[in-house]
C-alpha cells in the first residue's frame, strides 16, 4: 500500500529508521520484563503489595501492615525465600500466604 | 432539617448543630454531632495525605493538614470512590495564597495525582513486538500510522523541576542539588503493576500529547519538532515499546480501536 504524503515534512524513511532503532533500544528491557517472576508473601511494605491482601481489602497497594503475611509482591524467581520477612516463621518470604508471627 | 442542611453543617465547624437530631440514649446531640463532624473532616484529610505524600513532606504535616482541611470544606468528595478524591486539589493549591512562595507545589500535586490515576487505570494488552516490527515492511504507511497508548500514560509539562523534587523524596538525588526553577516534563505510567515517574525532553512530551490527541505518527513527530528541530523520536518510541505502552496500531482513516 502506498500513500500520498506530499504535505508531510516527516519522511517515511526517517520514521522507519526511528522505529527500527526504537525496537532495538526496546529489545533488551522487554526480555528483562519477561523474566520469570514468583509471588512472594510477607515481604511487601504496607500499601506496596502487588495484589491480594485478604478480607477487607481488594487488591494492589492495599496491604495495611509491613510484611503482611497474606499480601504478596512479584519478585524475580528464586529470590523470594532469600528475602527477609520479620513476620515469617522462617524469617524469609514464603511462596504461600502465611499467618504472621509478631515481628 | 434537610439532608442539605445536615451536609452543610458537617463541613462547617462554625455551623450550629442541625436542629431535630435525637440520640438513642438521650446524650447531648450537639456533642455527638461534633465528634462525627470531626471524623468526616479528618478522614478526608487522611485520604489526601495518602494521595499526596510528597506535597505533605514539602510543606510539613501541620501545614498540610490545615491546607487539606480547607480544601475538604470547600470541595467535599463528589464520588464515593475515595481514591479519586483530590482531582481538584492541585488547582486549589495553585490558588491557595499561603503557598504562593512554593510555586512548584501545585505541579508536584498534579504529578502525585497522576500516579493515583496511573495506579488505578485499566489494564490494556500491549501490541506484540513482532506486530510493531511488521510495520517496517510498509514504511510508506508509517506517517499515517496511529498509535494507541496505554490509559495509564500521562504527561505533565511543568516550568518546575517536579520529577527531580519528587525523586529526591524517593531516595534518588539530593534535594539540595535541585534547582526547582528548572523546567521538567514528567511522564507517569504503569508498567505491569508498578507506577513509574520519569523526566523526558519537552519535545517527547509534546509527541505523546499529539498521539493522545489522535495525531498520526508523522503529524506527532512534526508537532514535537516544531519547538525542537533536533527532536528524534527514537528514544521515546523505544520507551513506549519497552514499557508496553503501545496498545493499538491503526491506519489514519480507521477507528482507533475498540478501547478508545
Amino acid at each position: 500500500m502506498s500513500q500520498n504524503n506530499t504535505s508531510r515534512h516527516v519522511s517515511a524513511a526517517a520514521l522507519a529508521l526511528a522505529l527500527g532503532a526504537a525496537l532495538t533500544v526496546a529489545a533488551s528491557p522487554v526480555m528483562a520484563a519477561d523474566a520469570a517472576k514468583e509471588k512472594c508473601y510477607g515481604v511487601a511494605m504496607k500499601g506496596k503489595n502487588d495484589c491480594k491482601a485478604g478480607a477487607g481489602t481488594s487488591c494492589a497497594g492495599t496491604s495495611v501492615r509491613d510484611y503482611q503475611g497474606n499480601a504478596w509482591n512479584y519478585v524475580p524467581a528464586g529470590t523470594c525465600e532469600k528475602t527477609a520477612s520479620p513476620t515469617s516463621a522462617t524469617g524469609m518470604g514464603q511462596l504461600k500466604e502465611f499467618k504472621e508471627k509478631k515481628a | 432539617m434537610s439532608v442539605a442542611t445536615f451536609a452543610a453543617a458537617l463541613l462547617n465547624p462554625a455551623a450550629p448543630c442541625p436542629s431535630g437530631l435525637v440520640t438513642w440514649n438521650g446524650s447531648d446531640a450537639a456533642q455527638r454531632f461534633g465528634v462525627y463532624r470531626n471524623n468526616v473532616t479528618v478522614s478526608l484529610i487522611e485520604a489526601l495525605a495518602d494521595s499526596f505524600p510528597i506535597v505533605q513532606q514539602l510543606v510539613g504535616d501541620a501545614f498540610f493538614r490545615a491546607m487539606a482541611g480547607e480544601f475538604a470544606r470547600q470541595s467535599p468528595p463528589t464520588s464515593p470512590v475515595l481514591a479519586w478524591y483530590g482531582d481538584a486539589f492541585a488547582d486549589f493549591v495553585a490558588a491557595f495564597p499561603p503557598v504562593a512562595g512554593v510555586p512548584y507545589l501545585a505541579d508536584v500535586a498534579r504529578l502525585e495525582y497522576a500516579r493515583v490515576l496511573a495506579f488505578h487505570a485499566a489494564d490494556a494488552d500491549p501490541v506484540p513486538v513482532a506486530e510493531i516490527a511488521a510495520c517496517l515492511n510498509d514504511a510508506d504507511a508509517l506517517p499515517a500510522l496511529r498509535l494507541q497508548l496505554h490509559p495509564s500514560l500521562q504527561v505533565i509539562d511543568s516550568p518546575f523541576a517536579i520529577t527531580s523534587l519528587w525523586g529526591a523524596h524517593q531516595g534518588s538525588g539530593d534535594l539540595a542539588d535541585i534547582d526547582p526553577a528548572q523546567p521538567e516534563c514528567a511522564l507517569v505510567l504503569r508498567h505491569g503493576l508498578s507506577v513509574e515517574v520519569m523526566a523526558v525532553p519537552a519535545a517527547a512530551g509534546r509527541f505523546i500529547d499529539a498521539l493522545q490527541a489522535g495525531a498520526s505518527l508523522g503529524d506527532a513527530v512534526q508537532q514535537a519538532s516544531d519547538g525542537d528541530t533536533h527532536f528524534d523520536p527514537t528514544p521515546v518510541l523505544g520507551l513506549l515499546i519497552s514499557r508496553e505502552l503501545l496498545i493499538g496500531l491503526g491506519r489514519k482513516n480507521q477507528q482507533q480501536g475498540e478501547k478508545s
